[in-house]
């Protein structure tokens, strides 16, 4: 008995994605596919997948969905493979529903009339996501494939957002009446965010040296950076308005350089007290792992301890590192929208406007880039980890 | 005993701090001269801090309930299949930013406490998820075996063996998830719930340095004294379980 348990479960049939396909298939019979809008403030009238795509884009999705269900039963590699091309080409077009429901119901004579994208396209998306996710998990595909199908489904999100007959979603409008913005925005946060980044790497490098040299450093500097941690973002941001307010009052050259109570210099001096925790405590745990026993063999080799430190301990080390730095660039890029309140600029911005003017296009204008920025950092550090680690 | 003495002293600083406040008038005229409006009136400080603590406490209390049930769930032979996507959703959904996930609550539920609930309970679940499974997972195989040899049923290898064991993970994972939700809610006094938030939201639009002041000691000090009653928790749990 122990034995059997203790083996690989063979799997028999999949009811992962069989679950998945049943709520998409709920999803878009409940949830409206998406809203027209009179103006970017009215709310507007929602209409479900059926009223917005007629028979034809019905039976595309339902069909798509008991196509993938029927395949998932078994799961033979075989099957999984054609699903995984099903639900790919699927992702690339979906945006072309909106454009059916566009060119359906949109009254044609008004110029202010809008797409909204609604709850059930998004579930849509996200569950075949989800589904494409769990099926290239079956097929055990390799890091590079995974993000390869990304970038076409990518690929194909940016064709259909740039055909014409999607530019009256209300997302494209808000995009195409700031564009100039949309672009200073991503700018500023990601120079911010990744300014505060690299200044914290240098930092918390010094740092973690340091507390492998003395060990009686280690607590004090581990307790402070993680205290620092604990604040919350919007108050920190808070508390340094004061002192740096005061700071450029009594200094007015640093006015000049545009560093005041509001603005990027809080940004920025926050950012950087955030990212020193997960920054420090990583190059710390991994200049301290390096075995003994290698450091001792660079030793017998006639190393000096430069030399170890340079060629040996960090090298080894690295791949935890860029773990650190991952952590924190995710983290950061989160943090600047938050310092949009004090008037850091980025995409923090749209979001808090958008909020302010209940326009919730310009709300998801400044949310989705930030996601997508921090999905993106995400996958590009952790490839680049990956890619440490097994040399 | 002298593990509780910080958090003590730090939740007693923090609700009279809340009280005291408005009598701080000096203070706060020296940091915002020549202003008449010093201390935030709209609500009281501890109608604030009340609001505040309950939309954390609520959502972290639906998030332990169903991240634990769901962490138990995949881990059990019945759920494995879901074990794989459910602990990739975990890990990439840490991946979006909070305050992402608050703002995207509005377009679906409008504004006010309703979404901001949505987004703490969305976003606090990750975490505590992420842990119960590590929790679950890292236990000593042979020490299931033992358990079962000794004649326990599943459930009750559940409940005297594996959850003990898995909680101070996942007790981990909870602390993360409330410092989390500590800075969300504070945000979310953006999409219109009541929280400490809305001292410093109000004092950056009107430019009144005195109301951000307030508004940020209290989220800082509400913070602190919360992660040290979690310090405090962890150490008894360990004392507890190591004797």
């Amino acid at each position: 008995m122990p034995l059997i348990t203790t083996l690989p479960n063979p799997v028999k049939s999949n009811r992962v994605v069989q679950a998945l396909a049943l709520a998409a298939l709920g999803c878009v019979w409940l949830l409206d596919l998406g809203v027209v809008q009179p103006n970017r403030i009215v709310s507007g009238t929602g209409y479900g997948l059926y009223a917005s795509t007629g028979w034809l884009g019905t039976g595309a999705v339902i069909s798509l969905l008991v196509v993938v269900f029927v395949l998932a039963t078994r799961p033979a590699q075989k099957r999984f493979q054609v699903v995984a091309v099903v639900l790919t080409v699927a992702l690339m077009t979906l945006p072309l529903l909106l454009e059916v429901l566009a060119r359906r119901q949109l009254p044609e004579d008004s110029g202010y009339a809008r797409i909204g994208v609604g709850a059930g396209f998004w579930s849509l998306a996200f569950l075949l996501a989800l589904m494409l996710l769990e099926t290239l998990g079956q097929l055990k595909a390799s890091r590079r494939f995974q993000l390869s199908t990304v970038l076409l489904i990518v690929a194909g999100w940016w064709l259909c957002a740039s055909r014409e007959g999607l530019s009256s979603l209300a997302l494209i409008r808000e995009y195409s009446n700031r564009s100039d913005q949309f672009f200073q925005a991503l700018t500023v946060h990601l120079s911010l965010s990744l300014g505060a980044v690299a200044i914290s790497a240098m930092l918390a490098f010094a740092l973690a040296v340091a507390m492998v040299k003395r060990e009686r450093m280690r607590r004090p500097l581990l307790g402070l950076v993680s205290f620092m941690q604990t604040i919350p973002s919007l108050a920190l941001f808070g508390l340094l308005i004061a002192p740096l307010g005061a700071l450029s009052d009594a200094f007015p050259f640093l006015q000049t350089l545009g560093i005041r109570g509001i603005g990027w210099a809080p940004a920025l001096l926050a950012l950087i007290a955030y990212s020193l925790l997960p920054m420090v405590r990583n190059t710390y745990v991994a200049l301290m792992e390096v075995p003994e026993s290698v450091v001792d063999a660079g030793r017998g080799m006639g190393m000096n301890e430069r030399q170890i430190f340079r060629q040996v301990k960090l090298p080894l080390a690295l791949p935890v590192i860029i773990e650190g730095v991952r952590i924190t660039t995710i983290q950061a890029i989160g943090l600047t929208a938050v310092a949009a309140l004090i008037g850091a600029g980025g995409f923090g911005t749209f979001i808090f406007q958008g909020l302010g003017q209940a326009a919730m296009d310009l709300v998801l204008l400044g949310a989705l880039p930030t996601v997508f920025l921090a999905l993106a950092a995400d996958a590009i550090l952790s490839a680049l980890k990956f890619q440490e680690t097994s040399k | 005993m002298r593990v509780w003495l910080a958090p003590l002293v730090l939740i007693a600083s923090l609700c009279l701090l809340a009280a005291w406040l408005p009598t701080m008038t000096p203070f706060f005229s020296w940091v915002e001269p020549g202003s008449d409006n010093l201390i935030y009136k709209r609500d009281s400080f501890l109608t604030l801090l009340q609001s505040h603590i309950w939309l954390v406490l609520v959502s972290a209390a639906i998030g332990t309930l169903v991240a634990v049930s769901a962490g138990i769930f995949v881990t059990r032979p019945f759920g494995r299949e879901f074990l794989p996507l459910v602990s990739q959703i975990a890990s990439i959904g840490q991946t979006v930013p909070p305050v992402a996930v608050l703002a995207l609550a509005v377009p679906l539920m409008g504004f006010g406490e309703k979404p901001t609930l949505f987004a703490l309970v969305l976003y606090g679940l990750l975490p505590i998820l992420r842990n119960t499974l590590a929790g679950l997972n890292g236990i000593n195989p042979a020490v299931l075996e033992s358990a079962k040899g000794m004649g326990m049923s599943s459930v009750q290898v559940l409940l005297k063996v594996e959850l003990p064991l898995a909680g101070r993970v996942i007790l981990a994972g909870i602390r993360t998830s409330v410092t989390i939700n500590i800075a969300t809610a504070a945000i979310g006094s953006t999409i219109g719930a009541r929280t400490l938030g809305d001292p410093v939201i109000a004092g950056l639009v009107n430019g009144n340095t005195a109301y951000v002041l307030q508004g940020a000691i209290l989220i800082g000090l509400l913070a602190l004294a919360t992660d040290s009653l979690f310090e405090a928790v962890e150490r008894t749990w360990a004392r507890a379980f190591s004797a």
